[in-house]
């Protein structure tokens, strides 16, 4: 759909990563699939070779391992927003789906959809916000002051 | 006699033709020429009594050296062959003419009544000397720098060209850039293009860029993701066109650490 149809919310992060310390983003990493099935060939080459990596080099992120019978193998991703993102990987070759866990990683947790500005910042203005009495003359005032402090000020009814 | 055209007309023929005296200008005097009977010899604009005043089709008006007088307003085109030594071919009234005659007088040597159009309608600047002019600047920098210095600034804002646009920037601001950068996330980074550093009592502006020994603008790589999906799609009716493409971008987010600026000014 059109960015107008559908939701859309401002550039945000989550409580103020980056500020002080950087936080990764993803608190846990849950991989389900089938020991047996043709579709689940890629994720388990990917759990014989490259899993252990991708946890020794993010000690903060928890990574599960499920070989159960399933429908399908998905990687599901947790966030510590809260978010749950759960993507399949069924017939994917092993980069692929190292690829697609270090994206996931590498995001936060809110949500993907249209971004209304690119930037975002809690002080917008510094020298003062521009208004039409900005470097003007400030005797604008001083002529009504002159009438009222001259004799016959206010006129007799 | 033809009629005296009206202003409008006159302003068609170009600012020449308008009796601004303010408008004449030592540039223009070489490629004058005589308007009473508009031959081509080059005269320069002021105080001369011209040769060919008062001859040729186009001369009109009064034929004989008549004295200056203050109050007319002539108009150069038609009523220039007033033999007033400083008329004629100069193609300038403004009010009456008391000649400073001369040749090479410049035009604004000569005096001019003060009338509504005697002087520009725009306000007119006089240009400091240059020598007073340098004294302040080296003073201004002075004061700056020592206010940089003693750290007598608030919050900084800077200009900072990235991915191909400037953004105006402050600490503990976010940024979202529509490519992957290099970096991995969480490391920290310096952006070196900075156009411009304000607070609030000064700013400085670089031409086009500012030194990277004067400021500092450091960011961290929080993430690294990818844009909602994008959808182009081209469809015309009753034509059985349509075409559809589902775009999505690498994003990387920013946020602004620190912009630290150090004194040195020259």
């Amino acid at each position: 759909m059109t960015g107008r149809g559908t939701s859309s919310r401002f550039l945000a992060s989550v409580l103020r990563n980056g500020l002080g310390r950087y936080v990764c983003q993803l608190q846990r990493l849950s991989l389900v699939f089938s020991p047996a099935s043709p579709s689940s060939r890629g994720a388990r080459d990917y759990v014989e070779e490259k899993v252990v990596d991708f946890a020794r080099s993010n000690p903060g992120i928890v990574v599960y391992v499920n070989p159960k019978d399933c429908r399908g193998p998905t990687v599901v991703a947790e966030y510590l927003n809260g978010t749950v993102r759960e993507e399949s990987i069924a017939n994917r070759t092993v980069e692929d789906i190292a690829q697609l866990i270090c994206k996931l990683a590498s995001q936060s947790g809110l949500e993907i959809i249209r971004i209304r500005k690119p930037f975002h910042t809690n002080h917008p203005s510094i020298q003062g916000q521009w208004h039409p009495f900005t470097n003007k003359p400030s005797g604008l005032g001083l002529q009504t002051l002159h009438r009222v402090n001259q004799p016959g000020f206010p006129p007799p009814e | 006699m033809p009629p005296p055209r009206p202003r409008w007309w006159l302003r068609r023929r170009g600012s020449a033709a308008l009796p601004r005296p303010y408008l004449a200008s030592p540039i223009s005097a070489s490629r004058s020429s005589c308007r009473s009977c508009s031959c081509r010899t080059a005269k320069p604009r002021t105080g001369i009594a011209s040769s060919c005043l008062l001859l040729g089709p186009r001369a009109r008006g009064a034929s004989f050296p008549a004295g200056p007088s203050p109050l007319l307003l002539p108009s150069p085109r038609y009523s220039a062959t007033s033999g007033s030594a400083s008329s004629g071919c100069s193609g300038y009234g403004g009010g009456g003419l008391l000649a400073t005659a001369g040749p090479g007088a410049a035009a604004r040597n000569r005096l001019v009544v003060k009338t509504s159009l005697s002087s520009p309608p725009w306000p007119v600047f006089k240009l400091p000397d240059p020598v007073e002019e340098t004294k302040y600047h080296t003073e201004v920098v002075q004061r700056v720098n020592e206010m940089i210095a003693t750290g007598q600034y608030g919050r900084l804002f800077a200009v900072v060209h990235l991915a191909s646009k400037q953004w105006k920037v402050t600490s503990e601001d976010l940024i979202l850039m529509e490519n992957f950068l290099p970096a991995e996330c969480g490391d920290r980074i310096r952006l070196e293009k900075v156009l411009l550093v304000g607070a609030d009592d000064f700013t400085l502006i670089g031409k086009p860029l500012l030194g990277k020994d004067l400021v500092r603008v450091e960011a961290t790589v929080i993430e690294k993701t990818e844009s909602w999906p994008k959808i182009n799609m081209k469809f015309w009716k009753r034509h059985s066109y349509r075409k559809k493409k589902v775009v999505i971008q690498p994003q990387t987010v920013l946020r602004i650490n620190s912009i630290e600026i150090f004194p040195c000014l020259s």
